[in-house]
This record gives structure tokens, sequence and C-alpha cells, in this order.
């Protein structure tokens, strides 16, 4: 008797924790990591996608049901990067908490000017996003804002940290501010360049740091690159004396290093999350990495 | 009478000019007004900056003696970059011209207000790389969720970029078979598998969703097929509501929907990894599996590892509730002449509880398992009851690199087991009752080694207790071998090959005591981006 009385209150108390921390749900890494650097100790976070995988394939396992109903706060980005699997998840979560318009869904997308938008949608363009291309986040002015926006949206739901998450945001803004600084220095160099790239996700970072990643081994988004297509690619490269080729972790390498040897360029190994790459636990980190990859591979 | 004329129209002059003085005030008001705010916001900034540079200016001149002062003063270019991002700037576009052109007078303006396609590099002249930018980031956040006063669920759902109140897509499958058996609606037992040699569409799907309203969910799926005479044929598949926002982790489904038995019953033939239906699922709970007019609910236990309960009530009548109320092909079923009667109570309703959990073994491991019923009577006599039991397993590993969800192994087996007490028909008619225990299992295996490429294997086996009186030709125990290959060109189309290998026995339909069978289907998808479930 008494030790199912024990297991009662053991099942209980995981039921209806003590309310202390928000819980936060992250849909991707990026938004995880920025809510971290706002929430610190203050929440516990929860990252649906792996900072490896493809973040338009993800599996809606169960597990991250489980996540979802409990959860004080959803990060998504609202630009249907997500949407082969986070509205299955939510309409099985039923937690009215996170449904959108309430103050406990962040929408990362909301204020943010999503670039390449396309004036007709077809699929026959490939996997194109009626909203714009939504791998916003490595672009640190737009990081800044997502995270003024959740430091906001916590402040909302936790007032008596809203201080502390206010205060975070300002740290966060401050080391961007100068981040910014260092980073537009190091890629000043290479102004205007073009750098290849499997697939469109760098439009955002490339607009900020004044170079052009405009040559994808993709013939269209999300479709898989085809010998005709890669020929094409190597004499432009070579016409525009490309130096390097961006791949992320989930793309197959062999077919960049392929196109790297025929044009002489370099490929390097990027990621639009933290944890992606060695030594990225965090967004400023990063963006670091990219920085100072991109810039040796373009030297 | 003239002057009632004068009166009149002078009224009426009057009464139109306050009508449209009425009409076009509140139309234009809001926008006139705060677009006045904002200039007059905007000016009193301009002031407030002239007065300061002059100011400036002023010191300057005191310091410096008498320098004319045109050279452009550092101390102003951060003012310049700290304005742009504020609100009524970033509003109306068209302003910031205004604000960069006062703000330029006296500094370069880095990047003061830079337009769509300005690059950040224009920094190249100034001393400090830019750290805003309303190119990129439209509007103030604070005006966006604290609120609560954003999207509602109520508004247009967005399709291809549009506002729509509902996802629409379509969805094609076809098949090319070819078989050794010339009977191939006997062989394949689901409704929607190939019926015919030759080309088969047998599963034309319209599918509709969308939010009702705040509290409901809305889902559709007609599906439209072709008969081996090619006649079309119309099916309302599925058609319910669901509830989003119940207390207590609650859902209630309310319409005509799949049971929620098993793995495959709940799912549309599209998303299924073979070409056809495994043969317990056809033999066991129906061609066309086990749906109908009911009403589900389901609660999320609150354990820390997914586990959910469900239980759903449905009529069962008809070739949907095969097992159940079905008075089968011209009143007769299991070779008796069935009651076809109606609903009596509770008793004669179909139920169906499932229980399922899931855990993940590892960040690329997870393992589903589920147990699940359905009981309720039959119409072979009149207290006849049928009892279905299922168990399902499903585990699958992804790689933690996965492209496009690639690679992937996944392993899915169900198991079921069927008593179904054969009554003596209508009007006792039948000399005997007996009671049929039927079981069945189907495990099949899906390699998805490369992107867009699924390699699958699958075994089949139902066993059927023979009945001690008749030879009836659907009671026979069979068992199958598939294997296939899938291209997944992008998620909105596929092509398969799959080869099927039947076991069957003696006196069974009129071909070889073997069949082979092989498949080629294609698929399409238009419309809105269909999610994937686990």
């Amino acid at each position: 008797m008494k030790k199912i009385l024990l297991i009662l209150s053991t099942i209980l108390a995981c039921a209806f924790p003590a309310h202390a921390k928000l819980n936060v749900v992250a849909t991707l890494p990026d938004f995880g990591s920025l809510a971290r650097e706002i929430g610190g100790d203050k929440i516990d976070i929860v990252v649906l996608a792996k900072a490896t995988e493809d973040p338009h394939f993800v599996d809606a396992r169960p597990s991250f049901v489980v996540s979802l109903r409990n959860a004080d706060v959803l990060i998504d980005g609202g630009a249907e990067l997500e949407i082969g699997w986070l509205p299955p998840l939510l309409q099985n979560a039923r937690n009215p908490k996170i449904e959108i318009g309430k103050p406990g869904r962040i929408q990362a997308s909301q204020g943010i000017r999503l670039m390449n938008v396309p004036t007709n949608v077809t699929r026959a363009a490939g996997d194109v996003h009626a909203l714009g291309n939504p791998h916003f986040t490595v672009d640190p002015i737009i990081g800044k804002a997502i995270a003024q926006h959740i430091a906001q949206s916590f402040a909302v739901l936790d007032p008596p940290n809203a201080a502390f998450y206010d205060g975070n945001y300002k740290k966060f803004e401050a080391t961007i501010n100068a981040k910014l600084q260092e980073w537009g220095a190091a890629m000043l160099p290479f102004k205007d360049q073009h750098v290849a790239a499997y697939h469109d996700s760098w439009p955002y970072f490339a607009h900020r740091f004044g170079i052009n990643i405009d040559i994808f081994l993709e013939p269209k988004p999300g479709i898989p690159p085809s010998p005709s297509h890669l020929t094409e690619v190597i004499a432009q490269m070579k016409a525009q004396h490309v130096k390097a080729v961006i791949v992320e972790p989930y793309h197959d390498r062999r077919i960049a290093e392929k196109v790297a040897s025929a044009t002489g360029a370099k490929v390097v190994e990027f990621s639009q999350f933290p944890g992606g790459i060695p030594g990225t636990d965090s967004y400023v980190k990063l963006i670091d990495t990219l920085i100072l990859r991109l810039a040796a591979a373009l030297k | 009478m003239n002057k009632f004329i004068l009166i009149g129209v002078a009224t009426a002059t009057l009464a139109s000019a306050r009508a449209q003085d009425a009409a076009s005030k509140p139309a234009a008001s809001p926008d006139v007004e705060s677009l006045r705010q904002q200039v007059q916001a905007l000016s009193e900034t301009v002031k407030a900056l002239q007065q300061q540079v002059k100011d400036q200016q002023a010191a300057i001149d005191k310091t410096n003696g008498s320098a004319p002062s045109s050279s452009p003063n550092p101390e102003t270019s951060p003012v310049a970059a700290s304005i742009s991002p504020s609100p009524a700037a970033s509003a109306a576009g068209h302003f910031a011209t205004e604000d960069s052109s006062v703000v330029s007078s006296t500094a370069s303006a880095p990047a003061g207000s830079p337009g769509p396609g300005v690059n950040a590099n224009g920094a190249a002249t100034s001393e400090s790389f830019p750290t805003t930018d309303t190119s990129v980031v439209s509007s103030a956040p604070e005006t966006i969720s604290s609120t609560g006063a954003g999207a509602s669920l109520t508004q247009p759902i967005s399709i291809g970029g549009g506002k729509n109140y509902m996802n629409i897509s379509f969805d094609g499958l076809f098949a090319l078979a070819g078989s050794s058996a010339r009977d191939l609606d006997h062989i394949e037992v689901g409704d929607h598998d190939p019926q015919q040699r030759g080309f088969n569409a047998r599963n034309l799907e319209l599918a509709l969703d969308g939010a009702v309203d705040p509290y409901f969910e809305g889902f559709a799926n007609i599906v439209f097929k072709l008969n081996n005479d090619n006649e079309t044929e119309v099916e309302v598949e599925e058609a319910f509501l669901q509830t989003t926002s119940l207390p207590f982790n609650l859902q209630l489904k309310a319409g005509q929907f799949f049971s929620a038995f098993g793995r495959i019953n709940p799912t549309h033939p599209h998303t299924w990894d073979f070409a056809d239906a495994p043969l317990v699922h056809g033999l066991l709970l129906g061609p066309d599996g086990l749906r109908g007019v009911g009403a589900q609910i389901s609660w999320i236990v609150p354990v820390p590892w997914y586990s959910q309960l469900i239980l759903g009530v449905q009529n069962g009548r008809g070739g949907t509730g095969f097992s159940f109320r079905n008075p089968g092909d011209n009143g007769m079923f299991f070779d008796r002449r069935t009651t076809d009667r109606e609903l009596r109570g509770l008793q004669d309703f179909v139920w169906v509880p499932r229980w399922e959990n899931s855990v993940d073994l590892s960040p690329t491991q997870v393992v589903l398992a589920g147990v699940s019923g359905a009981f309720g009577s039959n119409e072979t006599g009149a207290d006849s009851r049928t009892q279905i039991y299922g168990a399902d397993f499903l585990y699958k590993w992804k790689s933690a690199n996965a492209e496009g969800g690639f690679p992937f192994v996944k392993w899915q087996t169900e198991f079921m087991y069927r008593r179904f007490e054969a009554g003596r028909g209508i009007d006792e008619s039948f000399p005997v009752a007996e009671t049929f225990h039927d079981w069945g299992l189907y495990s099949q295996v899906l390699w998805g080694f490369k992107k867009g490429w699924v390699a699958g294997i699958r075994g089949d086996y139902v066993d059927m207790e023979d009945s001690r009186f008749t030879d009836d030709l659907d009671r026979q125990s069979r068992s199958r071998i598939s294997a296939n290959l899938t291209w997944y060109p992008t998620e909105f189309s596929k092509i398969r090959l799959q080869y099927n290998h039947d076991f069957l026995y003696e006196n069974f339909f009129l071909a070889d005591r073997d069949a082979d069978s092989i498949f080629l289907q294609f698929e399409f998808i238009l419309g809105a981006h269909g999610a994937h479930k686990f």
C-alpha cells in the first residue's frame, strides 16, 4: 500500500511540478540558444530538432508531444521551415498556452523582413517557402531582434524576473554590437566576393557581411544535385574565381568535395545552428566560427 | 411649392454632405491621425536634433575660435544611427529619407536607414560596422507578442503565401499491376489496393483541414476511386472536428473517422510503406479498415514519457465496420444470413480503446508500442459478439545527420486476434452457432538508404479457424512476402516498385496455389504541405 502511494505521489509530482522555472520549448537549436542567453537559469529549455539534422525534415516524435504539453513557451520560426513536422505535434499537444496569438507563443520571424519572398509560388521551383527564406537567425542583427522578442515575452510570462531577462538582453545586445565590429572588419577584405553553398540557407548572413552566396549545388532548393547542374556550377565557380563551398552537417560532403577539387575551392563546414559544428555551443561562438572559417577559406 | 422644393433640396444636400462627412471620417481618421502623429513626432525630433546640432556647433565654435564648421561632426553619427530603428521611422519607409537628410547634413550617416538591398558594408566608409538594420528588422518587437493581440487561430491559414481559411490538397495514387492471378481483387485484401491487372486508380483523395474557430479544428478526406469498370465511386473517408483547447490534456473528436486501432488502421493509404494493405488488416478489420461515425476522447497521461489513452465509440455498421454490424454481401456474412438490425443499446456500438506509449531510446532511436481493442456485436446472430485485440510495435532509427529525413531504418509489427461469435443467422436459419478464433500479424522493415530512396520487406500471416460446417472462401489461412523499392523525388511525389508472393492453399480461388504480383505505384500531391505524423 505504501509503495502504491509512493508511486502515485511520484506520478503526481511529475504531473504537477512546483512552478518555479519557465518551461521553454524551441523548435530549432538557434532559437534555443537565444532563449538560453535571455533565460539563463530561470528557464528549463527543450530543443526539438538536433543541430546536425535537416530542419525541414524532423521526425514528429511522440516525446515532443510531452514537451509541448508541458510548455509555458514555444519558440518557433513562424516561416514554414517546420511545416512538415510541427503542426501534428501541436494538434496532439492540446496546450492552449502556446497557441498562436498567446503570449506563450513566440514566432521568431515576427518583425523580421524575410528575403526572397516568391512572387509566384510553384513547387516546380523546388522546396520554396511561400513566406520567404526561413534561415534568418544567422544575421546577428536579426539574432538581436529575436532575442529582444524573447526577452519581452519572458518578461510578460514571468514578471518577477522581468528585470533579469531585460538585463540579459542588454548584455547580449552589447556583446553582439561589439562583436559586429569585429566580424564586419574580418569580412571587409572579401566584400562582394562570390561564394558557393550546397543549399540556399545563407542569404541573411551574406547580406550582413557583404558577400554573395549565390551559387548553389542544389539545382533547386531541396532537389539533390544532378551531374549536369554540377557541371554548370563548376564552370560558374571557375569564371567567378569562387574560393569556398559551404556545406552543412547533413549535406553530402562528397559532392561538395568533388566540386571543390574541380575548381580549386575549399569546402567550408557551416551550420545554421549552435552545436551543429564543434566548438559552437552558443550563438556568438557560432557566428565567430562561421566568420573565422569563411575568412580563412577566402584568403 | 417652390419653397418646399428649395427647402427639400437644401436639406437633402445638407444631409448628404453630413453623410459624406460621417462616412469619410471613420475610414480615414485613424490612419490620418496616426500619420499626423508620426509626422509631428518626427518634426519634433528633427527640431530637437537641429537644436542639438546648433548647440554643439556653437560649443565647437567657442572652443575652436572662429573656424567655419562645415566639417562633419562625429558626435552626431551615433545619434543618427539610433534614430533609424525607432518605430516611427520604420513604420513608414518613405519618412526615412527625410530622417537621413536631416542627419546627413552634419554627418556621413552610415547606414542611417539603408533601404532593402543596401549592403551593410556601406560601413566601409564609416568608422563603425552598423549594429542595426531596418531593412531586415521591420518593426519594434514590443508591438508583437506581449499583448497577445497578434494573429489568432481564426485568421485565414496561409497557403502559397496567400490567405485561406483552410488547407486544400489533392492526392492521386495509381498503380500498374501485373499478376499470375486473374482475380487480383481476391488476392488483394484492401479496398484501395490494386484490384485488377493493368492500371488502377483506387485512391484519389481530396483533403481539407483548418481551424474552425478558436475551439475546433476540422478535417475532411473525400476519396474518389475508379472501380474495375472505370466507374467513379466516392467515399467520405473522414470528416471530423477535433477540439483544440480542452483542459486536463483531453481531446475530443467527433464525426466520421478511422478508429484508433493499431498503426496502419488510422492512416491513409498514400502514407503506407507498401502498395497494399497487410493481410491481417484487410481480413480482420476489413477491406476499408475500421472506421465510422462516432466520437472519441483521448487523454495524454501525465507521466514523463509519452503515454496516451484513447477511447472511441462508433456505429460500426456496414462494410467499414466489417467484423461488427456488417450485413455482408447480399445479406450473407461467413455463410450466415445476417440480421441487419438497428442499434438496441450501448452494446451494439463498437468500442475502441487504445493505450500507446513511446520513449526515446537515444537521440536517434524511438520506440512506440501500443495495445488496442475493438468490441461490439455482429450480425450473424441475435446476440453474437466480436472482440478484436491488437498489439503494435514500432522502432525507428534516424541518423543524427539526416538530410531530408534520410538515412533511416524503421521496423513495424502488428499482431491481431479476433474472437468472432458466428451465430445461427436470421431466424436461426444456420444449423449451428460456432466461435472463430482468428489471428494474424505482419512485420515490415523499411530502410531509407539514401536521400529519397527506401527499400522494404514485409512478411504477412493470417490464421483463420476453419468452420466445421462450411467451406467459406473468405476464411482461409494465408501468408505473403513482399519486397519493394520506393523513390521519392520530393516529398510530394513517389514511384514504387513492389513484388508480392502469395502462398495460397488448395482449392483457394481459381488460379494457381501461389500467386506472384508486381505493382508499379505512382503518386502525386498537390496543394498544402502535408505534415508527417510519426
